[in-house]
């Protein structure tokens, strides 16, 4: 096993593996905590060499001065410290203008190489014990940008990354790397205040209460934004979960109700003693899913998780207030993930403890070991899987001494699922407390049991940031409708906010597209010259909402139902989508996550099923395997050229109707040859998808032209039903 | 007759040359981070299961630490007064 993961199929793990991978992934962190040490020492001395480089020169008091002696030192001087073999960068301490003249040399200072070091070792640590975490998008675009042998190519590239607008959402959520993200990044951009921030943050258990104090330090301080809350209504579905008696699993199930939409709860429960407190409980950011505001920049994402002046922690504060909870009473604060970071910042803040007497703070799964709250009779529990990546803050693991503290309760077990992000979800912590460590899920019943009584009033609030816009604005901020589904409710249009896309098209046999289309005298394939066009759809859809998943779609074209006339499918090329007559037809289509099938077939009409699959559609080489389809398609894409963007009329089949949806991108399209991909069926079963490529005769073929997104946006309809 | 009056006379009062020492001393903790690099490159190193490029990549930039700490000790000479013989 390489200490750089690349052993996604590695079998099961024995005992002794499992030690050698502990011991490997501990010196990995250590070592990456030693050299991310030394870049900062490298830093102080580059940025001390830089201030007696542009120091003043002394005043002379003797009656000749040795000018020439004094330009030989300021020459010196300048050599140590842009020496390319030395610290060899531009200088960080300089007047205005001066850093960008010498960073025209346009070579990355010793320190950022040392840091970036710092980074890959902290990324293989990750990888040891969590190999499938690669397949994280955050992680593999930042394993695009480091794993080269060049150290300079990897500083420009992660310069780039850093930049990147779009890969901002990915990056936040690399907890386990965080301190060397931000150690670098402070270093590239030269802010050394933000690698400090950094550390503190992600190792650092002293880290001060009350909303002051915990602003970040130095310029890159928390986004200012103002929050909000709305009070709005639960779905008639989420009623039917929300538990009306308190205990800890029932706020837990609560939370995994609510995951999905930015919202937080507020449940007033009569204690036994009949006195009414109050309970509030968070969840954290869903994996692949949106967010409520734009994550900007990563490090501020992550700067304001800590923080409780970050518009996240004041929204919630907003939803108390909007709650009329009294002064005084009773709060117990109960978070997972994000959720519980939330939640410990507002019990570190001295004057929301001086408001409400916080007496009970659950954390499940998140970082808040050694975080002591304002009020020191605050009883506070930590319940963390050892294998949740995303919990555990680097340096504080399990029985580790970060300070005792007197009513602290610290659950650290080892769950039977290892793999991320299953060991974060929720579901599986509130199962775990049910199998695994029930004695826990007692000792917190009992903590609780002022709250263990009827719940007397539910309200949700939905948070959201007025400082920052919505993600995906303005293109995906349109009007929803709810639509029951056997998956649960689901708004349409679905909003995919982050994917990438390929589109294999293969020039077919007219008679064999006709074939696969339903047995009816429409649709028929639309025709170029002789032959009709086949489309293998491959998609990577990273956040969505309806989570992330892999789709792999096989269609047809077709012509307009009513009028068909040759050439509609160029000259429709020229309308807007939805004037379009002409569209594809999808004959079968496979995803990964069940949310998705079910939109699939019962909202669009598509003979949807599920699979597993990987895809990795980001880059120019590209590749997806579905074992379970028997199919592999990977490649180079060649050059390509840029097109328009691409709105779609995809058509499919519910009961006797015909159901025409609407898709509108946005995003970057290149059209390239098909000529550097291969497509490989490893089944002979006819089913579901290999039949059908086979009569189509793409399982030997390759593409004839592939339009490549690499990252878009796109919203899909509820798709509307013909008479046909 | 024109008398060399010692470079250390032409700093200001109170301003020993600060910046020199400064140098050695970061000269020194740069020659401190060559070892600890070249430390955990041999720890690294030891390691079966640890990433190949990662013994040569911190070997490197130890040798550009030392590089470092050379060329700040040349910059630190450079910025002391010369001293003078048979004075």
């Amino acid at each position: 096993m390489r200490a750089d993961g690349h052993a996604p199929g590695r079998p099961a793990r024995d005992g002794q593996d499992t030690r050698d991978d502990q011991d490997t992934r501990d010196l990995l962190r250590r070592c990456a905590r030693d050299v991310v040490d030394v870049a900062e020492d490298i830093r102080a001395v580059a940025e001390r060499t830089g201030a007696a480089l542009f120091a003043p020169p002394p005043v002379a008091t003797g009656p000749r001065r040795r000018p020439r002696s004094a330009l030989a030192a300021r020459w010196a001087l300048l050599r140590a410290l842009t020496g390319k073999q030395g610290l060899g960068g531009p200088a960080i301490v300089a007047p205005k203008g001066m850093g960008q003249v010498l960073g025209a040399l346009g070579r990355e200072g010793l320190a950022a190489l040392v840091a970036v070091t710092s980074l890959r070792l902290r990324i293989a640590a990750v990888l040891v014990d969590h190999p499938e975490f690669v397949r994280d998008p955050g992680m593999r675009r930042l394993m695009e940008a480091v794993t080269t042998d060049d150290d300079p190519e990897a500083a420009r590239a992660l310069r780039a990354l850093f930049r990147d607008r779009g890969a901002q959402r990915a990056l936040s959520g690399l907890a386990p790397v965080m301190a060397e993200l931000f150690a670098v990044r402070a270093l590239l951009h030269q802010d050394p205040a933000e690698s400090g921030t950094a550390r503190a943050l992600a190792a650092g258990p002293e880290l001060p209460a009350g909303p002051r104090a915990t602003s970040a330090p130095g310029p890159a301080g928390p986004d200012r934004g103002e929050g909000s809350a709305e009070a709005v209504d639960l779905t008639d579905q989420e009623k039917q979960v929300i538990a009306t008696e308190g205990s800890v699993l029932g706020f837990l199930r609560n939370i995994e109700a609510l995951s999905a939409g930015g919202r937080v709860l507020v449940q007033n429960v009569r204690g036994p003693d009949g006195v009414v407190r109050y309970v509030v409980q968070a969840p954290g950011t869903a994996p692949g899913r949106p967010r409520d505001d734009c994550p900007q920049d990563f490090a501020a994402v992550w700067r304001n998780l800590f923080t409780t002046d970050s518009p996240h922690t004041r929204s919630v504060l907003l939803a108390l207030r909007d709650h009329g909870i009294p002064r005084g009473a009773d709060l117990a604060l109960i978070g997972h993930g994000e959720g519980g970071v939330a939640v410990m910042n507002l019990a570190q803040d001295e004057e929301f403890c001086r408001t409400f007497r916080v007496t009970h703070v659950v954390a499940v799964g998140s970082p808040v070991a050694g975080r002591k709250p304002a009020d020191p009779r605050t009883w506070v529990a930590g319940i963390t899987n050892r294998h949740d990546v995303l919990s555990v803050r680097d340096g504080l693991g399990a029985g580790s001494a970060f300070g005792p503290h007197p009513n602290w309760y610290e659950v650290d077990y080892t769950g039977p699922a290892h793999e991320f992000p299953r060991c974060h979800m929720l579901h599986e912590y509130i199962e775990h407390l049910r199998t695994v460590v029930p004695e826990a899920r007692e000792d917190v019943d009992e903590a609780l049991t002022s709250y263990r009584g009827p719940i007397v009033r539910t309200q949700a609030y939905r948070l959201k940031d007025r400082a920052n816009p919505p993600e995906g604005h303005p293109f995906l901020t349109v009007p929803t409708a709810s639509l029951p589904t056997t998956a649960g409710p689901v708004d349409v249009p679905v909003r995919y906010y982050d994917s990438s896309a390929a589109h294999l098209c293969f020039p077919v046999d007219a008679g064999a597209a006709g074939s696969l289309l339903p047995a009816a005298t429409w649709p028929a394939p639309g025709r170029l010259g002789r032959r009709a066009l086949a489309v293998l759809s491959l998609y990577e859809h990273r956040c969505t909402t309806i989570g992330p998943h892999t789709e792999i779609a096989l269609s047809v074209l077709v012509d307009d139902l009513w009028r068909p006339r040759r050439y509609d499918a160029v000259t429709d090329l020229l309308r807007r989508a939805d004037l379009r007559r002409t569209g594809r037809f999808v004959v079968s289509a496979a995803v990964t996550g069940e949310e998705a099938r079910a939109v699939a077939k019962e909202i669009w009409g598509r003979p949807a099923m599920r699979m597993t699959a990987d895809a990795d559609l980001m880059g120019r080489e590209i590749g997806v395997r579905s074992p379970d389809l028997g199919l592999t398609v990977e490649g180079r894409l060649g050059p390509g050229v840029r097109c328009p963007e691409a709105d779609w009329i995809l058509y499919g089949r519910r009961g006797e109707n015909t159901v025409r949806t609407l898709v509108r991108t946005h995003g970057r399209r290149r059209l390239h040859s098909g000529a550097g991909l291969r497509l490989r069926l490893e089944t002979a079963a006819a089913e579901p998808f290999a039949g059908q490529l086979r009569r189509l005769g793409i399982d030997t073929a390759r593409p004839l032209f592939v339009l490549n997104c690499p990252r878009f946006m796109a919203r899909r309809g509820a798709g509307a039903v013909l008479p046909r | 007759m024109v008398t060399e009056i010692p470079r250390a006379a032409v700093c200001a009062a109170g301003e020993p040359p600060a910046h020199a020492d400064t140098l050695r001393a970061d000269a020194d903790l740069m020659d401190d981070c060559a070892r600890r690099l070249l430390g955990t490159a041999a720890m690294l190193t030891a390691c079966p299961a640890a990433p190949r490029w990662s013994g040569p990549a911190l070997a490197r930039q130890a040798a550009a630490c030392t590089t470092a700490a050379r060329q700040l000790r040349a910059a630190a000479e450079a910025l002391s007064p010369p001293t003078r013989a048979g004075a």
